[in-house]
C-alpha cells in the first residue's frame, strides 16, 4: 500500500460534487495554457465562462496553477476520469469547449493541435467527426500540423532571418570583389613598370652590342694574317676534338639501355604495391586486393566525404592496372 | 513534428557544442539541412523544444492510457514520439485504493478509541520517567 500523500489535483477531485467536471475543468486549462498571445486573467475569465454550468462548486485558481505546473500524473486522473465517466454525447460536448477555449479568435497553436487530437483519441471521436466539429465552430477546416523540425516551417516563419543573412552575404561578396579589384589593379601597375624597365635594358643591351661588334671588326682584321700561319695547326686539333665527342657519345648510348624502364609503368606498379618487374599474375592478384580493400561501398556506412575519397583511390588503381594491362 | 534529438542520437539537454558536434556528424543530408535551422538560432531551439517537451508529454500519456495506436496519433509524431506500453497502474484506481486505505485507517483508530490509548501511553511514559529520575536522585542506581 503506498503511503505517499494525496496530490493537490486529487485532494480537488475528492472535494469536488462532480469529479467529470473537475477533470473537465483541468484538460481545458491544458489547452488554455497552451494557448498563445493570451494573458492570464484573460485564461481565467475564458474558462470561467466556458464551464459556467459545471457543478464542481471549487474554486478555478488551483486548477490554473496545476494545468501550468504540467502535472503529468493528475492530467493522467483527469483523463481517466473523462474517458470513464463521458458518454457520447458528453465526449463530444467537451471537445466543441475544448476547440472553442483553443481557437477563440486566433489561430490554433502546435501544441493544441496535437492536445486536441489526444482528447479525440481519449474520448474515441473519430477524425471525420473532430474535422466536421472544427469546421462548424472555426469556419476552417482542421489542417494538418506544421512542422517545426523542417527547414521550410523556419523558411516561412522566420524571414527576417534569411533575408539578414543574405544581406550580410551579399556585403562580404562586395568586400570580397573590392578586395579582388585592388589586387589587380596593384599587378596591373607592378606589370607596367616591369615592362618599362625591361625596355630600359633592352636598349642598354642593344647600345652594348654594336660598340662591340665594331671593336671586334677591328680585331679580325689585325687578326687575320696570324690566323693563316696557324690555321693548320688548328686543323689538326679540331680533328683530335671530334675524335673525342664521337667517342663520348658512343660511350652514352650504351649506358641509357641500363636505365630504368619508362617512368608510368614504374608509378602504375607502385600505386598498386608493387616493385618493378612483377609479373602478370602479380598485378592482376595485386589488384584484386588493392581494389577490394579501396571499393568505395565498403565506405558507404562512414561519410559521404570518405566515399568520395574512396571512390577516387579506386579510380588511380583501377586506371594503374589498366594501363599495366595494356602494356605488359 | 519529428524528434530531431532522438534521430541526432544526442539528449535533449545537450548544449550548443554537443549539439553542433551531432549535426556536423550527420550522415543525412536533408535531416542536416533541417537540424541547423533549427539549432542554429537560441529563438528557434527554445521553440522547438516547448513543444517537444509537450508532444513527448502527450506521447507518455498515451502510452499509459492505451493510446499509442489511435486515428489521430499517425505519421513522423507517431514514430518518434510513441513510447513502449506502460504497465502502470491506473491512476484513478490508485487514487481509490489510497482513499480506502485511508478509510480502513481511520476506521480503525476510531474502533480502538484512539486519543484515549493516546493519553494512556503517555501516562505510562511520564511515570517511567519521573520514577528513573527519583532513583537517581536518591543515589540508587551506581553512575
Amino acid at each position: 500500500m503506498s503511503i505517499a500523500r494525496f496530490s493537490p489535483f486529487e485532494l480537488l477531485l475528492l472535494k469536488s460534487r462532480s469529479q467529470v467536471d473537475t477533470a473537465t475543468l483541468l484538460l481545458l486549462a491544458w489547452v488554455l495554457v497552451h494557448r498563445q498571445h493570451v494573458s492570464e486573467g484573460q485564461r481565467r475569465r475564458r474558462l470561467a465562462q466556458v464551464t459556467a454550468q459545471f457543478r464542481h462548486g471549487h474554486e478555478l485558481s488551483p486548477v490554473m496553477s496545476i494545468a501550468h505546473s504540467q502535472d503529468l500524473q493528475a492530467i493522467q486522473l483527469a483523463a481517466e476520469v473523462v474517458r470513464k465517466e463521458c458518454g457520447t454525447e458528453r465526449s463530444l460536448s467537451v471537445i466543441h469547449q475544448a476547440i472553442t477555449v483553443a481557437t477563440d479568435d486566433g489561430e490554433l497553436s502546435l501544441a493544441n493541435h496535437y492536445i486536441l487530437r489526444f482528447l479525440a483519441d481519449l474520448l474515441s471521436v473519430t477524425p471525420v467527426t473532430l474535422n466536421t466539429l472544427f469546421k462548424e465552430i472555426t469556419g476552417t477546416s482542421l489542417a494538418t500540423p506544421e512542422d517545426p523540425s523542417r527547414d521550410a516551417y523556419w523558411q516561412t516563419h522566420d524571414p527576417d532571418y534569411h533575408a539578414r543573412k543574405a544581406r550580410e552575404a551579399e556585403a562580404a561578396e562586395q568586400q570580397h570583389q573590392q578586395a579582388n579589384a585592388r589586387a589587380e589593379q596593384q599587378q596591373r601597375k607592378k606589370q607596367q613598370r616591369h615592362q618599362q624597365k625591361q625596355q630600359k635594358q633592352q636598349e642598354k643591351q642593344q647600345r652594348q652590342e654594336q660598340a662591340r661588334q665594331a671593336r671586334e671588326q677591328e680585331q679580325q682584321r689585325q687578326r687575320e694574317q696570324t690566323r693563316r700561319q696557324e690555321q693548320e695547326r688548328q686543323r689538326q686539333q679540331q680533328q683530335r676534338e671530334q675524335h673525342r665527342s664521337r667517342q663520348q657519345e658512343h660511350r652514352n648510348r650504351q649506358q641509357r639501355p641500363s636505365s630504368p624502364p619508362p617512368d608510368r609503368t614504374t608509378r602504375a606498379l607502385s600505386v598498386l604495391g608493387l616493385t618493378p618487374g612483377a609479373t602478370r599474375i602479380e598485378v592482376r592478384h595485386a589488384y584484386r586486393r588493392m581494389a577490394q580493400l579501396h571499393h568505395p561501398d565498403r565506405f558507404y556506412s562512414e561519410s559521404e566525404h570518405q566515399v568520395a575519397l574512396a571512390s577516387a583511390r579506386f579510380q588511380r588503381i583501377k586506371n594503374a592496372y589498366d594501363y599495366l594491362m595494356q602494356t605488359y | 513534428m519529428r524528434d530531431l534529438y532522438q534521430r541526432l542520437a544526442v539528449s535533449p539537454e545537450a548544449n550548443d557544442q554537443e549539439i553542433n558536434q551531432a549535426v556536423a556528424s550527420c550522415l543525412h543530408s536533408a535531416l542536416r539541412q533541417d537540424a541547423e535551422a533549427v539549432f542554429a538560432v537560441a529563438e528557434r531551439r527554445e521553440t522547438y523544444d516547448t513543444l517537444h517537451d509537450t508532444v513527448s508529454n502527450i506521447g507518455k500519456l498515451r502510452a499509459r492510457l492505451g493510446l499509442s495506436h489511435g486515428a489521430h496519433w499517425q505519421g513522423d509524431v507517431a514514430n518518434d514520439f510513441s513510447l513502449p506500453p506502460d504497465h502502470a497502474i491506473s491512476r484513478h484506481d490508485e487514487l481509490v485504493d489510497r482513499v480506502s486505505h485511508a478509510v480502513s485507517l481511520y476506521n480503525r483508530w476510531r474502533r480502538l478509541r484512539g486519543p484515549w490509548l493516546l493519553v494512556a501511553v503517555f501516562a505510562a511514559g511520564g511515570g517511567i520517567g519521573i520514577a528513573l529520575g527519583l532513583a537517581l536522585c536518591l543515589g540508587l542506581l551506581p553512575m
